[in-house]
């Protein structure tokens, strides 16, 4: 069917008829697509939630299929989600509850109850109440459907110290696009015919949909695609330009522009008038960031910036400077972030089609649980003080690391981490590993023997995806879904879901009234509020809801608030300027690379985005060791050439790994994949083999949304 | 089954305990002038706002849909401080919870209105 004569029927008739043809508008229509037999289920390997469907022969899954009936999922599954099998079938994940024999990190296992794994943590947990408070307690995960039981004991526990993963991934990016449009967009890639991409590799580390939708934009419309990158990746290899910029002048690149735009007036004027605060402010802001003075920052000629500016501002409003995901590169990267989006803003593209789009969503209903006290003391990471403007609900990881191995404000003696693994996620892996030796207590929730998990005292199994069922989640986006992850095969181990986890524990700890339900009452009532009759029956038979036609240009009406504290498109932010903050994004030269060294820039691939997948088979049958990239100039000077044995170091850690020479990244850095140099022996593809970057990886934080900074660190290399 | 076993149970405690305080506002016919100074529980007002207030307030309900978001800080305490509440600015009388109740709601709604620091809509 075609695209928008779907976008038609869907938005009139097929509602009210109960049966919903989802989504085949981004299919050609010669290819009908079929749905394959199985059970409908929603994808874990990655933040992206692809519908699945799964094919089970004798018991066992035999093979994971993409749902063509998500949106979001854009009739796909990728590498990572079909690797999901091999996660459930693995001989070395954990298989029932762990309780450390030996010294930390030594091995030492002892196989027990769950009943005794419950009974011991909840005295540790006890324990360090009595002794600390609640407040001495931390409970860190990233994000997951089960994730939100997790939370929920720690907050009942009483304790203020809930840590998640955005100030490890797009913290920066979601508070600089929340201060300027009071929320984060959508960047509608399929219609767009101008894109600007900096460092986002987005056609090799995939995230569904917006690279399935740059296939559809850049390489079937043939959409103009600039991006900017210090290596040249498979995104590069894509774009009509690729610009190698020196590494942390973004904001220069993107403040030229607006110099640009606004001197030759190919701004939005009318857009700006009726929606904008502070265009004067932002008009003198960039008076002196010239094109020939990016150009000495950047590298990057004037004449191209100039160009660049030009064709983005005449394509409008189908022209994005396109935000990223996994943003935290550098001290100023929420300014670089504010930046873009008032770029987006002075073309006017905001809420159009092929522009920015503010996300639409399904809606569900609630399950009601009971609330708990507010905690007394305030948070370890101090965020309500020196982040006022940051999540407080999701805090700020490095800060909090730094105040905890400090034992300021006060000492904090216990960590709960589920489906995390910090010692990798998280930067200076030596110091996490302090912070885990000045606990009294660690406990871990995941489905494999991670590093972290490693060095834990008590170690719950967690069942895989594809064993439970998770509560009902929305996808918002310019085409919104709702999806529900339901179990496909029982446990084949002694495993449970996080919340009969959480459950054992609440008994123990006296919280029982809070978690007094159970995962099909919670998603019951979710369903209740499906706009879409027989909504339970309907998502387990589907397992998506989603029919919304994209709606474009409804917050551009003169009556709209903006949800910003002045209700208007904030170009310049009185809050940022209370806070102590540049109201405008102000350029700070990155700091110099030293002599001798090199700037570490980190990336993703499509098999590995995250730590935890390289062990797959399929997946490490693709990469089976990461190697350090270098540039042929500095390699012949230190004599160094591929497949040579390299140390990398920087002040905090020191790594051997292969070395491979090749002109596809700048002279002044190296880059190396993550999810190698695993201490877990369990990890048996990926232990000992290549090297960790978070070894390597100093602290070093957002100003603004204490987000970490992942490139600001500088290495020496020398053949071993 | 009943789905919500502890939160009936919960929710019948807490109305006993604030019997005695309810007892005495309905005799004095008071609404609930609240001062912005007084601070009220995040956690526990988004919870009763869900409780008590969407049953009305919802899209399709007997009353406009309400989030946090659909006023800015100043005007939700105005709507508190006023007591105004219901087509006849009947306040907020003791059905609609208790006074720390309608304290919680209020602080929940400051806390998270459109011109707030920490915005949000309150979920589902």
């Amino acid at each position: 069917m075609d695209r928008r004569l779907f976008m038609q029927v869907a938005g009139t008739g097929a509602l009210a008829a109960g049966s919903i043809a989802c989504p085949r508008f981004f299919r050609k229509a010669e290819a009908a697509p079929v749905i394959p037999a199985g059970i409908p289920t929603t994808c874990e390997l990655c933040p992206n939630k692809c519908s699945v469907i799964a094919e089970l022969r004798n018991g066992l899954i035999h093979k994971l299929n993409p749902n063509p009936e998500n949106p979001k999922s854009r009739g796909m599954l990728c590498a990572r989600g079909n690797a999901a099998i091999q996660q459930v079938y693995d001989p070395d994940r954990l298989k029932q509850p762990l309780i450390r024999a030996g010294a930390r990190g030594e091995g030492k296992w002892r196989p027990v109850s769950w009943e005794e794994a419950w009974d011991y943590t909840a005295r540790k947990l006890s324990e360090v109440k009595e002794k600390h408070g609640p407040q001495g307690t931390l409970w860190s995960s990233t994000e997951g459907f089960q994730e939100v039981f997790f939370k929920n004991l720690g907050m009942a526990f009483g304790s203020p110290n809930i840590l998640r993963h955005p100030s490890l991934c797009l913290a920066s990016v979601n508070l600089a696009y929340s201060m300027t449009f009071g929320t984060v967009p959508s960047f509608d890639l399929l219609n767009a015919d101008f894109v600007i991409m900096a460092g986002a590799n987005r056609f090799e580390s995939i995230i569904t949909p917006d690279t399935m939708d740059l296939i559809g934009g850049v390489m079937e419309r043939k959409a103009k695609f600039i991006y900017l990158d210090p290596r040249f990746t498979v995104t590069a290899s894509k774009a009509d330009e690729w610009h190698p910029i020196r590494p942390g002048t973004d904001l220069a690149f993107i403040l030229a522009m607006i110099h640009v735009i606004l001197k030759e007036e190919r701004q939005d004027k009318a857009f700006l008038e009726a929606f904008t605060l502070g265009y004067e402010q932002l008009a003198e802001h960039v008076k002196p960031y010239t094109p020939e003075w990016a150009e000495l920052e950047t590298g990057i000629a004037a004449k191209d910036i100039v160009r660049i500016a030009r064709a983005f501002a005449d394509s409008a409003p189908r022209a994005v400077f396109y935000a990223g995901r996994r943003s935290s590169w550098y001290t100023n990267d929420f300014q670089m972030r504010r930046a873009q989006a008032i770029l987006n803003a002075v073309v006017g593209n905001w809420d159009r089609q092929g522009g920015m789009v503010p996300n639409q969503k399904v809606p569900k209903g609630e399950f009601m649980f009971l609330p708990w006290d507010d905690p007394k003391a305030p948070r370890v990471d101090e965020v309500e003080k020196n982040f006022p403007l940051a999540s407080a609900k999701d805090g700020v990881y490095l800060p909090l690391r730094e105040n905890v191995l400090k034992g300021q404000p006060y000492p904090v003696k216990a960590w709960m981490v589920y489906k995390q693994d910090p010692l990798h996620s998280v930067p200076d892996q030596g110091r996490t590993l302090k912070m885990i030796e000045q606990m009294d207590f660690v406990g871990v929730i995941d489905i494999a023997m991670s590093d972290t998990a490693w060095f834990a005292d008590v170690v719950f199994p967690e069942s895989h995806y594809l064993e439970r069922t998770d509560p009902i989640e929305v996808l918002p986006g310019i085409w919104p879904a709702a999806v529900l992850r339901q179990q496909v095969a029982k446990p084949i181990h002694d495993t449970k879901p996080c919340l009969e986890i959480v459950q054992g524990l609440a008994k123990r700890l006296g919280l029982n009234d809070f978690f007094d339900y159970t995962i099909e009452q919670w998603v019951e009532a979710e369903a209740r509020e499906l706009p879409i009759a027989n909504g339970l029956e309907h998502i387990k038979k589907h397992g998506v809801v989603a029919f919304s036609e994209p709606k474009y240009g409804a917050t551009r009406n003169p009556v709209n608030r903006f949800v910003t504290k002045s209700g208007k498109i904030e170009l310049f932010s009185e809050r940022l300027q209370e806070a102590g903050h540049d109201p405008l994004p102000k350029y700070t030269p990155p700091a110099a690379v030293p002599e001798g060294r090199f700037r570490m820039v980190l990336g993703r691939k499509a098999t590995i985005t995250h730590a935890g997948l390289t062990h797959l088979p399929w997946l490490h049958e693709h990469h089976k060791e990461n190697d350090v990239w270098l540039n042929p100039e500095p390699a012949a000077r230190l004599g160094i050439r591929t497949g040579d044995l390299v140390e990398v170091a920087s002040q905090v850690g020191r790594v051997r790994l292969k070395a491979r020479v090749t002109e596809e990244i700048r002279p002044d850095c190296i880059f190396m994949l993550h999810g190698f140099g695993k201490k877990s022996p369990w990890l048996k593809r990926v232990h000992g083999v290549g090297a960790a970057d978070a070894v390597l990886l100093e602290t070093a934080w957002d100003k603004v949304s204490g987000n970490a900074a992942m490139h600001e660190t500088f290495v020496k290399v020398a053949k071993v | 089954m009943d789905p919500f076993p502890a939160f009936r149970r919960r929710f019948r405690k807490e109305a006993q305990m604030k019997l005695t305080k309810l007892a005495v506002i309905a005799l004095l016919g008071l609404a609930l002038p609240l001062s912005a100074e007084e601070k009220g529980s995040d956690t526990k007002g988004k919870f009763y706002f869900k409780k008590s207030c969407k049953t009305c307030h919802v899209k399709g309900g007997s009353a406009l849909e309400l989030t946090p978001l659909s006023k800015t800080q100043a005007q939700w305490r105005k709507v508190f401080d006023a007591g105004r509440h219901g087509k006849a600015g009947e306040g907020f009388s003791p059905k609609f919870g208790t006074p720390e109740q309608i304290r919680d709601i209020k602080t929940f709604l400051i806390n998270h209105a459109s011109d707030s620091p920490q915005p949000e809509t309150c979920g589902g």
